[in-house]
């Protein structure tokens, strides 16, 4: 993490904290590529965050970064505004979503979710199998030719899933915001990256739901 | 500040605007008045190049050699040609990049765009009295890399510095918005001559962020009066005359007129004649009858509309506008379908054909330094990948992320003293690299060493422009390392350098007049400069002083208004060398108050 390395700025030398503008003379700075996204933004360094600052946030320093405004300017500012616009567009992609933001903490704790990825979580199991179930049922009579009886069905589906989902992200939030807590559970980290997995997964089978739909109501 | 204008260069027409004091507008041609130049380039028999009306009156007569529509054909290879275009026009290959087969030689699509581009600016020049040669230039949303490219590369090749592709939808967004000083959430569905756009975008405070954008680069105007044709062909031609160049295109010609009827009558007449080949058809043709020929047509707007919702997480009744853009919005029936979809009736208060050009121009003023109160957060359209072992797609970029934006991959070796790594780009949703669109091959050099050695980073960049850029650094010995570039659809550097180099000749009467406009606009400075000290410093003036100015002014005004701009040049020089001693009396006079100002305030 790199929240307090210093800067020099390229326009009056000045010696500063890595900031996106120069405290004296408001020249746009070059942060060093491997800031943390949280820093970008000036904020501390916790997963819960408010998104709609966030967004607020996000507009006030592309209106003062974008390379749009530089076009005309020199070529140590052009190249720090686009270098700091990427830099600016990428954490702001990351953070403005409980779900990336969840990936991106994990990543910054050195854990990813890899391969596991690709199992399907044990307190998802019977879920998986009772929806597949019922998707195998529905395909079966959309190419029997009776897709109108099965509308009602894959609906039913669909608001089963948004609700699975509903939850998981209540959870996840309330994981998120536990870790600025000094004393918390050690179980967090585990936590984030099973109810991360869980999600992942759901996204996928909600993928599959969908495509049925699509095809349902295409027949 | 260098002016920058802007142009929509569209399928069927194209226009060009600039910003006037605040407010954008297009400039109309000096003949005609008429703001809408017709994306049309005829290569007449006797070598002329005619663009514009004078082409589009020559395309029933000539219309292998006319070139309509070639914005479907940019950054386009000959396997993406439709065997409809095939009988429409003439190609000069079976493989490769597009290139029209003409009367002196082929033409890429570009280069045939650089013509309409040319006939722009000169329109521009004429109107502005100044030399034009920055510009932005607005682009289907859902074009991809290759097709951004060829359109950066028109521009190059008419002597244009582009310094922005603007996305259009985006750009109409812009004019719409600062119109009507809203905010929220609009949809901008865009279908012009060719392509079709759809852009979820939310209005904030001077701030256009493009949420999601979706669309068809080859569905437009263009399908509907092909669809259109072919029906009346097939209903009312002899199948022997159906397939005649001269029928077919006087028949497009018709009932593409009957459609723009049918947009403000319930039925109108369709006449079709051709005395060469004695046919004389005349019958009715209703709206409905239309409507019914291109339905499934409009009804492949909506897919995208769909998905583009989807990927900004929102639902049709969430939307607070649709904004309606391009010359098929006309349609009753295309306003109808996108009043149901989105549950609200569209906004076509707009002028359809103008308002991307305005946003271009707007944009361009922002770029110029000109105005700081509003900034594009532009997508790009599609997503990002390379090929990968078993040929498939690794996506590195995925699509509606807002640009600039980049990824950074490490590369090294299978074996050893391998001296470069191919990377083979793409682009596309889909999972195989066959079928996803190929932009381009990147060699990176590297420095021979056993196997897996090698660490080399290479950086994929998209920029503002939505056009990829690729940079390669070895991380062992901290060098930049050159890319070299191979694009599948596209013309290289070198073939750039070289068409521009053979335009060179073609282009000398194109740098006479630009040398003529250039003196003159400095002719017109230099005579309003000193009109205005003559007048206000007469008392600098020492005797028969005034006398010797006046002759050398009234020598320039005369020489400005021909074509010897050598003369005129000279006579600039002249007049400024009689009245630099007026010129120096009055500076001196100047600086002598700033001083005394300074002692006074000290005293």
């Amino acid at each position: 993490m790199t929240t307090g390395a210093a800067l020099r700025c390229w326009r009056c030398a000045h010696e500063h904290p890595a900031t996106l503008f120069c405290p004296q003379c408001s020249a746009v700075q070059q942060l060093p590529p491997q800031i943390d996204y949280f820093s970008v933004f000036g904020l501390p360094l916790r997963p819960a965050i408010d998104e709609a600052a966030l967004t607020r946030q996000y507009y006030e320093l592309s209106r003062r970064l974008h390379p749009d405004l530089y076009q005309t300017g020199t070529v140590e500012e052009k190249d720090a505004s686009l270098k700091n616009t990427v830099l600016l567009n990428r954490a702001y992609r990351a953070l403005r979503d409980l779900v990336s933001r969840g990936q991106y903490w994990l990543e910054l704790q050195g854990e990813s979710l890899g391969k596991e990825n690709n199992r399907v979580p044990p307190t998802l199991a019977a879920l998986v199998f009772e929806v597949q179930e019922k998707l195998a049922e529905v395909r079966e009579a959309r190419e029997a030719g009776k897709a109108e009886s099965s509308k009602a069905e894959i609906a039913a589906i669909r608001t089963d899933l948004d609700g699975q989902m509903q939850r998981l992200r209540t959870l996840l939030a309330e994981n998120l915001a536990q870790w600025v807590n000094e004393s918390r559970s050690p179980d967090l980290l585990p936590q984030l990256k099973r109810l991360l997995s869980e999600i992942a997964y759901l996204r996928t089978l909600s993928r599959d739901v969908e495509k049925e739909s699509e095809a349902l109501w295409n027949a | 500040m260098e002016r920058i204008v802007g142009i929509d260069l569209g399928t069927t027409n194209s226009l060009i605007a600039f910003v006037d004091g605040d407010t954008p507008r297009v400039i109309p041609d000096a003949q005609t008045g008429d703001p809408l130049l017709p994306s049309v380039v005829a290569f007449l028999p006797d070598g002329q190049v005619e663009v514009g009306q004078g082409a589009k009156a020559v395309l029933a007569d000539q219309p292998l050699t006319t070139v309509q529509s070639v914005k479907r054909f940019m950054g386009l290879g000959m396997e993406h040609v439709s065997t409809e275009d095939r009988r429409r026009y003439r190609f000069a290959d079976e493989t490769g990049i597009v290139r029209f087969a003409l009367p002196s030689h082929p033409y890429t699509a570009p280069e045939v765009s650089a013509f309409i581009l040319r006939a722009l600016r000169d329109r521009a020049e004429a109107y502005l009295k100044e030399p034009v040669r920055k510009v932005v230039i607005t682009v289907p949303a859902y074009f991809n890399d290759s097709q951004r490219q060829a359109t950066k590369d028109a521009g190059r090749l008419a002597g244009l510095e582009v310094v922005r592709l603007v996305n259009e939808p985006t750009a109409a967004s812009l004019a719409y918005g600062l119109d009507k000083k809203e905010e929220g959430l609009i949809a901008v569905y865009d279908l012009g001559g060719g392509t079709f756009d759809i852009s979820v975008l939310r209005l904030h405070t001077g701030i256009f962020e493009v949420l999601a954008t979706n669309g068809d680069t080859r569905l437009g105007g263009d399908d509907i009066d092909q669809r259109l044709a072919d029906h009346f062909l097939l209903s009312d031609v002899p199948e022997a005359l159906r397939h005649d160049p001269h029928v077919a295109s006087n028949a497009r010609r018709v009932t593409e007129q009957a459609k723009r009827a049918l947009s403000d009558h319930d039925e109108t007449q369709l006449r079709l004649e051709v005395p060469e080949k004695r046919v004389h058809i005349t019958r009715t043709l209703t709206r409905k009858e239309l409507e019914a020929a291109v339905d499934d047509i409009v009804a492949r707007t909506l897919a995208p509309c769909r998905q583009a919702l989807k990927d900004a997480s929102l639902t049709p009744h969430e939307i607070d506008e649709v904004v309606m853009v391009g010359g098929s919005t006309r349609m009753p029936l295309v306003r109808q379908r996108v009043g149901e979809f989105f549950g609200r009736e569209p906004l076509t208060d707009l002028n359809p054909d103008e308002v991307v050009a305005l946003g271009a121009a707007v944009q361009a003023d922002t770029l110029a330094g000109r105005r700081k109160d509003m900034l594009l957060l532009d997508v790009v359209p599609l997503s990002l990948g390379i090929e990968t072992m078993g040929g498939v797609m690794s996506r590195l970029i995925e699509r509606n992320t807002t640009i600039p934006t980049s990824v950074k991959e490490m590369y090294t070796t299978a074996v050893d003293d391998q001296t470069a790594v191919d990377i083979h780009v793409l682009q596309g949703e889909r999972e195989l690299v066959q079928d996803c669109r190929s932009l381009a091959r990147f060699k990176v050099p590297i420095e021979p060493q056993p196997a897996g050695m090698p660490r080399v980073e290479v950086t994929f960049m998209i920029d503002a422009n939505g056009i990829l850029n690729v940079a390669a650094s070895d991380l062992r010995t901290g060098r930049e390392r050159s890319v070299e570039v191979k694009p599948s659809y596209g013309l290289t550097d070198e073939e750039i350098e070289r068409l521009l180099e053979e335009s060179i000749d073609f282009a000398e009467d194109d740098v006479t007049r630009r040398l003529v406009i250039e003196a003159r606009t400095e002719a017109d400075t230099l005579l309003h400069v000193t009109e205005k000290q003559l007048r206000q410093y007469a008392a600098f003036l020492e005797p028969g002083e005034e006398a010797r100015i006046r002759a050398a002014v009234s020598a320039l005004q005369e020489a400005k208004s021909g074509e010897d701009y050598n003369r005129t040049r000279d006579l600039i020089e002249e007049l400024g060398t009689i009245s630099a001693p007026f010129a120096q009396r009055i500076m001196d006079k100047s600086i002598g108050e700033v001083l005394g100002g300074k002692e006074l305030g000290k005293v």
